[in-house]
C-alpha cells in the first residue's frame, strides 16, 4: 500500500504533461542559448568540483578549513537575496546584459552544489584507493581511473547543475537585463499571457533537456570505459 | 536444557546456508561454535539473536519457541568483532543505557567487574580497542541477558589485549552462570573458552563435544596438545643448549592465553610443547594446536 | 589540476560573499523603520509558514524513505525518486499550475492560486524529497547496520533503537538539508510567482517586484531586505552548528565504520 502511495506522490505530476500536448517545436535563440549554457555550465562544473574537491581531499594547508567553509558557506545565501548584491557589483564592470555575466551567476548557483557531491563521492571511494592514482600523470589518472570510477557522481554533477540553470528565472531576467532569452524566461512569458501551449512546449523542453543529457552521458561514459579497457588489453 | 536448535534452515539466494541445524545448549555452559567462513555459523547466531529470519526449523528457549519474537523482547544479547559503541554517548552512558532500570550505579558497577573502573564519564575514543570491547561487554551483561552470544568478540585485538579479554570473558560468563555460544574460527580460542564446541561444516552439524573428545574424533579438529595442570612442572624445565641423551632443548619460548610456554625437541627428535611457569590452575585442562615440527 | 580549479572556485566563490557585502555598503544609511509595513510584515509570516512547512514535510518524507530503502533494499523506490530530479523548479510549478487550474483531475477542488499556499508547498515537497533522500541515504549506506542490530539485542524498543543506533548519525545531514532548503525556498521567485497569491506574496517575490518596478526607486528596501534576510539564515546556520559542535565532533570520533 505504501509502495503504492509513494509511486503515486511521484509520478502524480506528470500527468500535467499531458494534459495539453504542445502543437510544435519551433527551435529559436531560447533553446539554443539553453542548450549552450546547459552544456558550458555543465562541463566547468564537472571540471572545477572534481578539482577543488580532489584539493579538499589531497592537499595539507594552513588554509584547508577556510577553503572548507568558502564552499560550504554558498549553500545557505539565498540565491536570490545574494545576486541582488551580485547585481550591483556586475554593474559595476559592465557584465549586466552580457552572456557572460549570466554564465558566471549560474555558475556561482551550481558550483557549491558540484563540489559537494564531488567531495561526497570522492570520499565514499575512500582516499586509501584515490592515493594508488597518485602515481600516474594528471591525465592517466583522470582518462583510466577517476572519470571511470566516478561515472556516476558526474553523471549526477551534470543533472545537478542542468536542472538549477533551466530553473533560473530571475537569475537570467535581472543579469541579462532581458537580452538573453531562455526557455525558462519564456515559459514566464507564455504563461503570463496565458499561452498553456506555448508554456507547455517550454515546460516539455525543461523536462526533456535533463533526461537526453543524463541519458546521453551514461551511453558516453560506457564506450569511454570500453575503450579505456581495450587500452589496456 | 535453556537453547534448542532443531532443523535450522537458511538459503540465500541459490546457496543453502544452513542445511537443518539440530543443537541443544544446556543452562550455563558456554558453547563454542568452530567453522570456517562461509560455513552458517554467524548466520546461525543471527537467528538466534532475532536478527535474521530462517526458512524452517524453530529455536525455543525453555520450551518457548522464539520464532517471530522481534530481537529486543528475546533477551539476548549480543557482543561482535566490533564493539559498535554509540559513539554519541560517554561509556558509561551506553552501558546505563543498556541496564533494564537506566541506572548509573548499577553501570558503574559493571564497569569496574570488566577492569574499567572510573572510566564512566569517558568518550568512546578516549579508550583503547580492547577497552571498548570491555565496555562493550559490560554493556551486553548490563542488560541482564539470559543467553549471550559472542560473535568472534577477540578477531580485532592484539595477541596480549585477545588473551587477557578472552580470560575476562570466560571467567566473568561462568561467575554469573550465563549460556553462551560463542562463534569463530579459531578451534585454539574455542578450546580455552567454551566448555564443549560444535563443528560446523558448509550448513550442518559435523561433530559436537568436549574439546577433548572432539580432538581425539575429529582428525580435522585439529592435532591439539592437552595440558593438564596436574603434570605441568612447578619451575622451568631443564633447558639446555646442547642436546644430550636425557635432555630436552628449548626450540621456542612463547606465550599464549597469558600463560609461557616453550616448544622443545627431545633427543629423538620429535617436539613437545610444555609449560614454563606456575600460571595454570591445577585440575584446569589447557588445549593448544600442535603441527608438525613446531606450533 | 587541482590548483587552477581551485583558484577559478575560489573566484566563483567569492561572487556571492562579495554579493552581500555590496549589500551591506548599499544599505549603510537606510532607514530600517521603511520596513516596518503591513506588506512586509505579512509576506514575513506567509514566508516562514511555507518555508518550515515545506522543509519539514520534505525531510521527514525524505528520511522515512531513505530509511525504507536501506532497510528494505527497496532499488525500485530508489530509482523512481529520481524522476522529480530531473524536473526543473519552474518546470515543476507549471506541472502542478496545471494539475490544479480547475479541470482534471481537481476540477477546481483545490485552486492553483490557492490562498493558503497548498500547492506552493505541494510543488516544493514534490521537488525537495527526492534532494532530502538523496543527502539521507549516503548516510544510511555509510551507517555500520552493527549499531541497529545492537541496539534491538540491547531490549531497546523500536523508537529507542532509532534514537541511538540512526537519528546521532542523521544529525549531520538532516542540518544540512534543513538550511539548504531554508535558504532556498525562503527566499525565491520562481515557484511562489508562478504559484502563489497576489497578497501575501513570498518575501523572494516581494523584494524582485519591489527592485524591479518603478526604475529601481525601491531598489533600497529590497536590498535591506535581501542583507537582513541572509544574516537572518547565516545566523541561523552558525547557532545551530556551533551547538551540535561537541555533539558530532563525537560521534566523528567514535564512530566504527
Amino acid at each position: 500500500m505504501s509502495r503504492l502511495l509513494v509511486a503515486c506522490f511521484v509520478v502524480f505530476p506528470f500527468i500535467g504533461l499531458f494534459l495539453t500536448f504542445p502543437t510544435s517545436l519551433t527551435w529559436d535563440e531560447s533553446i539554443l542559448n539553453t542548450v549552450a549554457y546547459v552544456i558550458v555550465v555543465g562541463f566547468v562544473n564537472v571540471w572545477l568540483g572534481m578539482g577543488t574537491a580532489w584539493w579538499l581531499l589531497f592537499t595539507e594547508s594552513r588554509w584547508k578549513s577556510w577553503v572548507e567553509w568558502l564552499t560550504f558557506l554558498p549553500l545557505f545565501i539565498p540565491v536570490l537575496a545574494s545576486m541582488f548584491g551580485m547585481y550591483i557589483v556586475l554593474a559595476q564592470i559592465g557584465f549586466i546584459g552580457t552572456y557572460t555575466g549570466v554564465g558566471l551567476v549560474l555558475l556561482v548557483t551550481t558550483l557549491p552544489y558540484s563540489i559537494r557531491l564531488a567531495y561526497n563521492a570522492m570520499y565514499v571511494i575512500g582516499r586509501p584507493l584515490l592515493e594508488q592514482t597518485l602515481t600516474l600523470t594528471p591525465l592517466t589518472r583522470i582518462v583510466f581511473v577517476l572519470f571511470p570510477l566516478m561515472r556516476e557522481s558526474v553523471r549526477t554533477i551534470v543533472l545537478f547543475s542542468t536542472v538549477i540553470v533551466l530553473s533560473q528565472f530571475v537569475l537570467v531576467q535581472l543579469i541579462g537585463a532581458g537580452l538573453v532569452p531562455t526557455v525558462t524566461t519564456r515559459l514566464y512569458q507564455a504563461y503570463a499571457g496565458n499561452d498553456v501551449s506555448l508554456a507547455l512546449q517550454h515546460t516539455w523542453v525543461l523536462v526533456s533537456l535533463p533526461v537526453l543529457l543524463y541519458m546521453g552521458l551514461d551511453a558516453l561514459f560506457s564506450i569511454w570505459i570500453r575503450l579505456v579497457k581495450g587500452r589496456l588489453q | 536444557m535453556s537453547l534448542v536448535l532443531s532443523g535450522i534452515r537458511k538459503r540465500f539466494k541459490d546457496r543453502d546456508v544452513l542445511r537443518g541445524i539440530d543443537l541443544i545448549i544446556p543452562n550455563g555452559e558456554i558453547h563454542g561454535l568452530v567453522g570456517v567462513s562461509g560455513s552458517g555459523k554467524s548466520t546461525l547466531l543471527r537467528i538466534i539473536a532475532g536478527l535474521e529470519t530462517h526458512d524452517g526449523g524453530t529455536v525455543t528457549w525453555e520450551d518457548m519457541p522464539l520464532d517471530g519474537v522481534p530481537p529486543h523482547l528475546r533477551r539476548i544479547t549480543m557482543l561482535s568483532q566490533s564493539p559498535l559503541l554509540f559513539p554519541h554517548l560517554t561509556v558509561g552512558e551506553n552501558v546505563t543505557l543498556a541496564t533494564p532500570n537506566r541506572s548509573r550505579e548499577e553501570a558503574e558497577a559493571w564497569l569496574a567487574r570488566v577492569k574499567l573502573p572510573g572510566r564512566y564519564d569517558a568518550e568512546i575514543h578516549e579508550l583503547s580497542g580492547g577497552e571498548q570491547q570491555r565496555a562493550s561487554f559490560a554493556r551486553a551483561l548490563a542488560a541482564a541477558p539470559r543467553l549471550i552470544l559472542l560473535d568472534e568478540p577477540f578477531t580485532n585485538l592484539d595477541p596480549g589485549l585477545k588473551s587477557e579479554l578472552q580470560r575476562l570473558i570466560r571467567d566473568l560468563v561462568r561467575e554469573l552462570e550465563l549460556t553462551a555460544l560463542l562463534v569463530t574460527h579459531d578451534r585454539e580460542e574455542a578450546m580455552l573458552v567454551a566448555d564443549r564446541v560444535t563443528l560446523l561444516e558448509t550448513g550442518y552439524v559435523r561433530a559436537t563435544g568436549t574439546p577433548g573428545r572432539l580432538s581425539e574424533t575429529e582428525p580435522t579438529f585439529g592435532d591439539f596438545v592437552e595440558l593438564s595442570g596436574t603434570f605441568y612442572p612447578t619451575t622451568d624445565i631443564d633447558v639446555s643448549t646442547e642436546p644430550t641423551s636425557d635432555s630436552l632443548v628449548l626450540v621456542r619460548p612463547f606465550s599464549r592465553f597469558g600463560h609461557h610456554f616453550g616448544e622443545y625437541r627431545r633427543p629423538t627428535g620429535e617436539y613437545v610443547i610444555l609449560p614454563r611457569s606456575e600460571s595454570f590452575k591445577v585440575g584446569e585442562t589447557y588445549y593448544l594446536r600442535q603441527k608438525q615440527g613446531g606450533i | 589540476m587541482s590548483r587552477s580549479s581551485l583558484w577559478f572556485s575560489l573566484f566563483v566563490l567569492a561572487l556571492p560573499f562579495t554579493g552581500v557585502a555590496f549589500l551591506i555598503y548599499e544599505t549603510v544609511g537606510f532607514d530600517w523603520s521603511e520596513l516596518n509595513e503591513a506588506v512586509w510584515r505579512t509576506s514575513l509570516a506567509v514566508t516562514l509558514y511555507v518555508t518550515i512547512v515545506s522543509t519539514v514535510v520534505s525531510l521527514v518524507i525524505g528520511t522515512w524513505l531513505a530509511r525504507t530503502v536501506y532497510m528494505k533494499r527497496s532499488l525500485w523506490l530508489m530509482s523512481l525518486l529520481k524522476w522529480p530530479m530531473f524536473v526543473p523548479h519552474v518546470a515543476a510549478a507549471y506541472l502542478f499550475y496545471l494539475l490544479f487550474s480547475g479541470g482534471f483531475p481537481f476540477y477546481g477542488w483545490i485552486e492553483a492560486n490557492e490562498r493558503h499556499h497548498l500547492v506552493v508547498i505541494f510543488t516544493y515537497v514534490w521537488k525537495e524529497v527526492p534532494f532530502v533522500f538523496l543527502m539521507v541515504v549516503g548516510t544510511y549506506g555509510q551507517l555500520n547496520h552493527g549499531y541497529v542490530d545492537m541496539a534491538k539485542t540491547l531490549q531497546l524498543k523500536p523508537l529507542e533503537q532509532f534514537k541511538v543506533a540512526e537519528w546521532p548519525f542523521l544529525i549531520k545531514p538532516l542540518l544540512d538539508s534543513f538550511w539548504v532548503l531554508v535558504a532556498f525556498i525562503s527566499f525565491a521567485y520562481e515557484v511562489p510567482a508562478l504559484l502563489g497569491v497576489t497578497y501575501p506574496e513570498l518575501l523572494g517575490v516581494l523584494a524582485y517586484e519591489r527592485l524591479t518596478t518603478g526604475l529601481f526607486l525601491n531598489a533600497f528596501e529590497s536590498y535591506a531586505v535581501a542583507l537582513a534576510w541572509t544574516l537572518f539564515i547565516f545566523s541561523g546556520v552558525i547557532a545551530s552548528y556551533a551547538l551540535t559542535a561537541k555533539r558530532r565532533r563525537r560521534i566523528e570520533r567514535g564512530v566504527r565504520r
